[in-house]
């Protein structure tokens, strides 16, 4: 499974890469930058459940 | 290796010089009103003071602070020690309480735990409590002609609101704002407010014990009921824990955002009575109101932080495990990012108006207010808070009529003790209005 986020809906809350710094991290201008190829483990995988329920504009999902 | 600030120009310092600063300023009665000219003088002359008589290091600059913030890794909240665990919660009034919790693992789970509450959907969810509730209280003394707005409003509605969501029954809410007020207090002004104080943590403590046994057997969707319930890996708070962080909310939840609506309001009475009718013709802009009150004079104005390793800034060491203390007060009005940063302006075209990021930056590519800090200890509440503020305020509006101040003359918002991390607000607020037919 792969993530994604959508940069356009992104706001750059700053929501997913302060709590989950596991999978995302904060680019300089604040847009968010996914740091890992693929959600191969259940430890990535709930970092990256938990880090689309933070995120306030909706702008990240999990695909296969 | 140490790391380096991105601004590394020398400031001189000699010694004698006509900016020098005497750090007893910092205890003085005059900065404690108004910080400002001091704050002027540290950015212009001080970006990175040492100050040896507090045995602290200073920053003032809006860059400066934003960098400290953006390397977390860099500054613990909690006191930094290398060789051992974090000590918790041993003297503070609250008890053990997350914002001892520093930068550790523990703070992320307790932070998780109760952030999403306070945002999106579940946030929405209690707006329609926080109108209720504004009327409520605003109906007591809506008949009157006058109101004392500190005591009567704004430390009437937030600790209400909070109350409410942990679930407590409403008919203990009065019992609730006056162990609130006294917890308060005795942050603030110590002595015999501080025993005043412990009392009323003490009594709080011992209601909600026997709440804490109800709400683990019979949970509900309250948040007691999802504090009690967390876990990480297998662990959930213990009953201390959980009370330290009953009386972190009030106090968080409730002091800052009751401060928060009696700024506006001071601003509004006192600083620019004019842009109160454009307030008035169109109440959206409350939000400005907010905003703009959270840049020129926050209700928070120091963070404070430990070194974690060497750090250089302007050319400069600063050792590791040193204190250090970020004036968001300061940044605030830094004439370097904000134009007439002394004006208060609801119509500012340079700041970020609306919603706060955790991260500090924004699509509009204006800078944000430091009020509610930035990046891993970002305030938890700060939907929450500028929700509530701005019903709270537009409620009041619709409510009365002519709202003017009773007296010609303010004494002004001032903090207790900005290096103490005082709240700033005006001590009380009187307002006269027409009373409706």
């Amino acid at each position: 499974m792969k993530l994604k986020i959508d940069l356009d809906k992104c706001i750059r809350s700053g929501e997913c890469y302060y709590n989950h710094p596991e999978i995302i991290r904060m680019q300089d201008n604040g847009d968010p930058e996914i740091i890992v190829a693929e959600i191969s483990t259940p430890e990535l995988k709930r970092h990256a459940e938990q880090a689309i329920e933070v995120c306030p504009a909706v702008a990240i999902s999990l695909e296969d | 290796m140490a790391e380096s600030s991105p601004d590394t120009a020398t400031e001189n310092e000699a010694p004698g010089l006509p900016n020098e600063i005497d750090p007893r300023e910092f205890d003085g009665e005059a900065f404690q009103h108004d910080p400002f000219p001091l704050y002027q003088r540290l950015r212009d002359h001080h970006p990175l003071f040492h100050d040896r008589f507090h045995n602290r290091w200073i920053i003032s600059r809006y860059w400066d602070v934003d960098w400290c913030f953006q390397n977390n890794e860099l500054f613990d909240r909690a006191v930094y020690k290398p060789d051992g665990p974090y000590k918790f919660g041993s003297t503070h009034i609250f008890g053990p309480n997350i914002l001892e919790y520093g930068n550790s693992g523990q703070h992320r789970f307790l932070r998780n735990v109760i952030a999403g509450q306070f945002v999106g959907a579940k946030l929405n969810d209690f707006l329609p409590m926080v109108e209720q509730i504004s009327d409520e209280v605003i109906d007591k003394f809506k008949g009157a002609g006058e109101v004392e707005l500190v005591t009567q409003f704004s430390s009437q509605v937030p600790i209400r609101v909070i109350s409410n969501m942990l679930g407590l029954p409403r008919e203990d809410e009065d019992t609730f704002v006056g162990w609130y007020q006294a917890l308060i207090a005795g942050l603030g002004f110590g002595g015999k407010y501080l025993a005043m104080g412990i009392k009323a943590r003490n009594e709080m403590w011992d209601y909600i014990d026997p709440l804490i046994d109800e709400r683990a057997k019979n949970p509900g969707e309250d948040l007691l009921s999802r504090i009690i319930g967390a876990e990480l890996e297998g662990t959930s708070m213990s009953k201390e824990e959980i009370k330290g962080f009953v009386a972190l909310l009030l106090a968080a939840g409730g002091d800052t955002t009751d401060k928060a609506i009696a700024n506006m309001w001071y601003h509004m009475m006192y600083t620019r009575p004019d842009q109160l009718e454009d307030v008035k013709k169109d109440p959206e802009l409350w939000t400005n109101v907010f905003t703009e009150m959270m840049r020129y004079d926050p209700v928070v104005h120091a963070q404070f932080r430990h070194t974690t390793q060497e750090v250089v800034m302007h050319d400069r060491v600063i050792p590791e495990r040193a204190g250090v203390i970020l004036y968001l007060g300061a940044g605030n009005r830094d004439e370097r990012v904000f134009k007439d940063p002394d004006t208060f302006d609801i119509h500012r075209d340079d700041l970020h108006m609306g919603r706060e990021n955790r991260s500090g930056r924004y699509k509009d590519g204006k800078p944000g207010h430091l009020g509610f800090g930035i990046g891993q200890h970002f305030c938890m509440g700060y939907a929450m808070a500028r929700q509530e503020a701005v019903i709270a305020c537009s409620k009041l509006v619709e409510a009365i009529d002519n709202l003017r101040p009773k007296f010609k003359d303010h004494p002004g918002i001032f903090s207790p003790s900005i290096d103490s991390g005082g709240f700033r607000s005006p001590q009380e607020l009187w307002l006269s209005f027409d009373v409706k037919r």
